[in-house]
């Protein structure tokens, strides 16, 4: 049999391409405090879903934190593959470093909010305060617990929900508004830098009477880590939060990650994606698998952040800037 | 008519009475200034408020906790203490430390009738030290020497640690050969290194490849070199020969605590080839304890009367030391073999020299890195420090063929014995006084025979830090 040497070669070539694949990718998650238990049901699926369909093997590695003070570290060199945080504006502090293009939030469907969630309470079970609707956080003798809104999303969610709910309140007064907000966070007695470092204050370390909470958090804390201790108290009104997510370009295109880190991300508008939010107890996008899933969240008016303050940037401008409400607030506590 | 008039009196009556009714019927007033009280809690709402105050007062602490150990992950660490001042990145990567040392000498010449020598104070040496590390294995040290008013960069140069068995360092710094000369001057034992520190190089330019093997048993070094005369230090070559050094050293019994912990020996070497010219010679001259310089070769700027170098250079130096509880033992032997040329006339020359030192230290113990008393000065608690007390011997020979043609017998000795004794005290880690009696004998030197023996005194205020 004679020897054939273009075969030979290209039969090495492919076996090379081949070793190159079977590498396994690794991609860095930087996400936000308390997707812990989303992310790993996600990065297990893709996983699966990557190696069936290119052979490779992957593995996610994730990194949580306040949203906030997770941007900050990405613009500082944590060289995340994927930024999955609580809101657009940390996202943008991202772009304005110039790590990922300013239309980030076009590259993906629904403003690249694969899920939604809001602001809800959560209280000791039997609610012996009796707390029904933001007014209550005001009254004397309440604790509330809420994050740090320096550094964790959740935070500022929570604090734009109150005063999205003063200013209905109050009949768009600022002036008003600001007092209420000011009132609740004089019943504030720890801010922690994420939401889930306030999960644990609340539920494991049995402080305060009412913790503000993602809606994620409420509905994971009430059937899991605080069954039994706590109950869920949807307000009548509240915010409809958006959190988005985006490839971080400048690492991705060095690790050269960019083509299974897009597709990881649009694995999560997929039905099997959003199965897995609205298990982890996320508003799913997707029709059907919200109308699956109805029973499982409450009820409330929602209003975005565009209607009521004129989107992130003023939002974060007036309110959560040095020198701003919060600080002027805070303040006075 | 009704002489009381009627319903209307009836009605006065009544409205009249209504009021002290009301206000029977009605809780007292509170005074002007007093708020109304909130109802006293019961004590089960007393201790949960109790609870709830500790609790917050728990987690306010674990969060600040938290937020301290987050920030020591990226906080620099600046400490300063008895090794000089450092900072350093909270990963260890990044690292600068500032140390330094300062040695202030008396020489103080006694008997010097026929060579009178000057009695004088002098800064010997003035050495601030810059050592870091950047990148996690690139280490750096940069030296310099204000000593005697003069400025000389003494040390520069990166280590490379890619592993403890492979090292690499490149610049200026000690060739891997004299044992006195590689201890730090700020450990020697005694004021001035001994004669055999005369045939091996001091500072040289390089690259060297070195490591630990064996858990540190074993050291090796071996390096290209510029090449430097006997005893001296260089910043440029003045030729295209190299020197090439290595050096083997052996420490059995260095990991645990055994008697036999301080044993060291080994063997260095280097060879080379070098070329003198009329004005840089590529030879040298070998000093006293006292630095009096006691041999020379010829040189007088001419072909005719100028010694050079003119080919194979090569060392030879087994050396090593003892430590064992407050005695210490260093010993070596340096053979230095050079092709030499004046004129027409050649001639391969070998000089050797040898030295022994011993020391017994009292409330210390000496290693190759000098002493650490156990119990430093304070005056407050009455203690002292450590004192050593000190001697060695040693000799220097210079190669017979080397007299008239390469050295003039009237002025440069053929050979030295050098003994010393003497006494430190070390105040504490940072602070020593050295004060030594040298005494230095000579074979010829002299035109009526032998030169005049050198007797010294030689003191030293050290901080190092």
């Amino acid at each position: 049999m004679r020897f054939r040497i273009v075969p030979a070669l290209l039969l090495t070539l492919l076996l090379g391409a081949a070793a190159s694949f079977a590498a396994t990718v690794k991609l860095l998650n930087v996400s936000y405090d308390p997707t812990r238990e989303l992310y790993q049901e996600v990065n297990a699926a893709f996983a699966k879903h990557w190696k069936a369909k290119t052979g490779q093997d992957l593995e996610v590695q994730q990194s949580h934190g306040g949203s906030g003070k997770q941007a900050r570290s990405v613009v500082d060199g944590l060289e995340a593959d994927v930024a999955t945080l609580a809101l657009a504006y940390d996202i943008d502090a991202i772009a304005n470093a110039g790590l990922v293009p300013k239309n980030w939030q076009t590259r993906l469907p629904h403003n690249s909010s694969p899920y939604t969630s809001t602001i809800v309470f959560l209280v000791r079970k039997g609610n012996p305060k009796k707390i029904k609707d933001w007014d209550d956080l005001v009254k004397p003798g309440v604790q509330v617990i809420t994050p740090n809104p320096k550094t964790s999303g959740g935070a500022r969610w929570n604090y734009l929900a109150a005063w999205g709910f003063a200013l209905r309140k109050y009949g768009n007064n600022p002036a008003k508004a600001k007092e209420f907000v000011q009132r609740l966070y004089k019943n504030v007695p720890i801010l922690d830098t994420g939401a889930r470092g306030s999960t644990v204050t609340f539920v494991e370390r049995g402080i305060g009477d009412v913790l503000l909470a993602w809606e994620n958090e409420a509905l994971l804390a009430v059937r899991e880590i605080g069954k039994g201790k706590v109950q869920l108290v949807a307000p009548p009104l509240s915010i409809l939060a958006e959190p988005p997510v985006t490839v971080v370009d400048k690492y991705a295109n060095k690790h050269k990650t960019a083509a299974v880190a897009k597709a990881y991300l649009e694995f999560l508008y997929t039905p099997e994606g959003q199965e897995i939010a609205a298990r982890n107890y996320y508003r799913p996008r997707n029709q059907a698998v919200a109308a699956k899933y109805a029973q499982q969240f409450p009820q409330v008016q929602l209003f975005t952040i565009d209607q009521v303050f004129g989107g992130w940037t003023k939002a974060q401008k007036e309110h959560f800037a040095d020198g701003g409400t919060f600080d002027q607030i805070s303040g006075a506590r | 008519m009704n002489r009381f008039g009627g319903w209307w009196p009836c009605l006065l009556l009544l409205v009249l009475a209504a009021g002290p009714l009301q206000a029977w019927q009605e809780e007292p007033a509170a005074p002007e200034g007093e708020e109304a009280q909130e109802p006293e809690k019961t004590l089960e709402e007393k201790v949960e408020e109790l609870d709830q105050k500790i609790r917050i007062l728990e987690r306010k602490d674990e969060l600040d906790k938290e937020q301290a150990a987050e920030k020591a992950k990226t906080a620099t660490n600046v400490t300063s203490g008895r090794d000089g001042f450092s900072l350093r990145s909270a990963d260890g990567a990044y690292q600068l430390k500032i140390r330094g040392y300062v040695q202030l000498d008396g020489r103080f010449y006694q008997g010097d009738d026929e060579r009178p020598a000057t009695d004088t104070f002098i800064l010997r040496r003035v050495r601030p030290i810059f050592e870091g590390t950047v990148f996690k294995i690139f280490d750096f040290r940069i030296m310099p020497d204000f000593g005697a008013g003069t400025t000389v960069l003494q040390d520069a140069y990166i280590d490379a640690r890619f592993s403890p068995k492979l090292k690499v360092r490149a610049g200026k710094f000690k060739p891997p050969v004299g044992l006195e000369r590689l201890q730090s001057a700020t450990d020697i034992l005694f004021v001035e290194r001994g004669l055999p520190t005369n045939l091996v190089p001091n500072r040289d330019l390089g690259v060297q490849l070195f490591g630990d093997l064996a858990g540190g048993n074993v050291s090796w070094a071996a390096g290209v070199f510029n090449g430097v005369p006997d005893g001296s230090s260089g910043d440029l070559d003045n030729n295209d020969g190299k020197d090439y050094a290595a050096r083997l050293f052996f420490q059995p019994f260095l990991a645990g605590n055994g008697s036999w912990k301080g044993l060291g020996f080994g063997v260095a070497a280097s060879t080379g080839d070098q070329e003198g010219t009329l004005t840089s010679t590529s030879l040298a001259g070998y000093r006293t304890p006292g630095q009096q310089t006691f041999f020379s070769y010829r040189s007088d700027g001419t072909a005719a009367g100028t010694v050079i170098a003119d080919g194979e250079r090569f060392r030879l130096s087994p050396q090593g030391y003892l430590y064992r509880g407050p005695f210490g033992l260093l010993a070596e032997y340096v053979i230095s073999r050079q092709e030499v040329r004046r004129a027409d006339v050649s001639r391969e020359l070998e000089n050797t020299s040898w030295q022994v030192q011993a020391s017994w230290v009292f409330g210390g113990e000496p290693t190759y890195r000098a002493v650490s008393p156990k119990k430093p000065f304070d005056r407050e608690a009455k203690t002292w420090g450590a004192f050593e007390i000190k001697a060695r011997y040693g000799r220097l020979e210079v190669d017979e063929d080397t007299f008239p043609v390469f050295a003039n017998p009237v002025s440069a000795a053929e050979a030295a014995d050098e003994w010393g004794v003497g006494f430190n005290w070390y105040l504490n880690r940072n602070v020593r006084i050295y004060l030594d009696y040298e005494r230095t004998e000579f074979e010829g030197g002299a035109s009526s025979g032998d030169r005049e023996d050198e007797n010294v005194l030689l003191s030293r205020f050290q901080i190092a830090f």
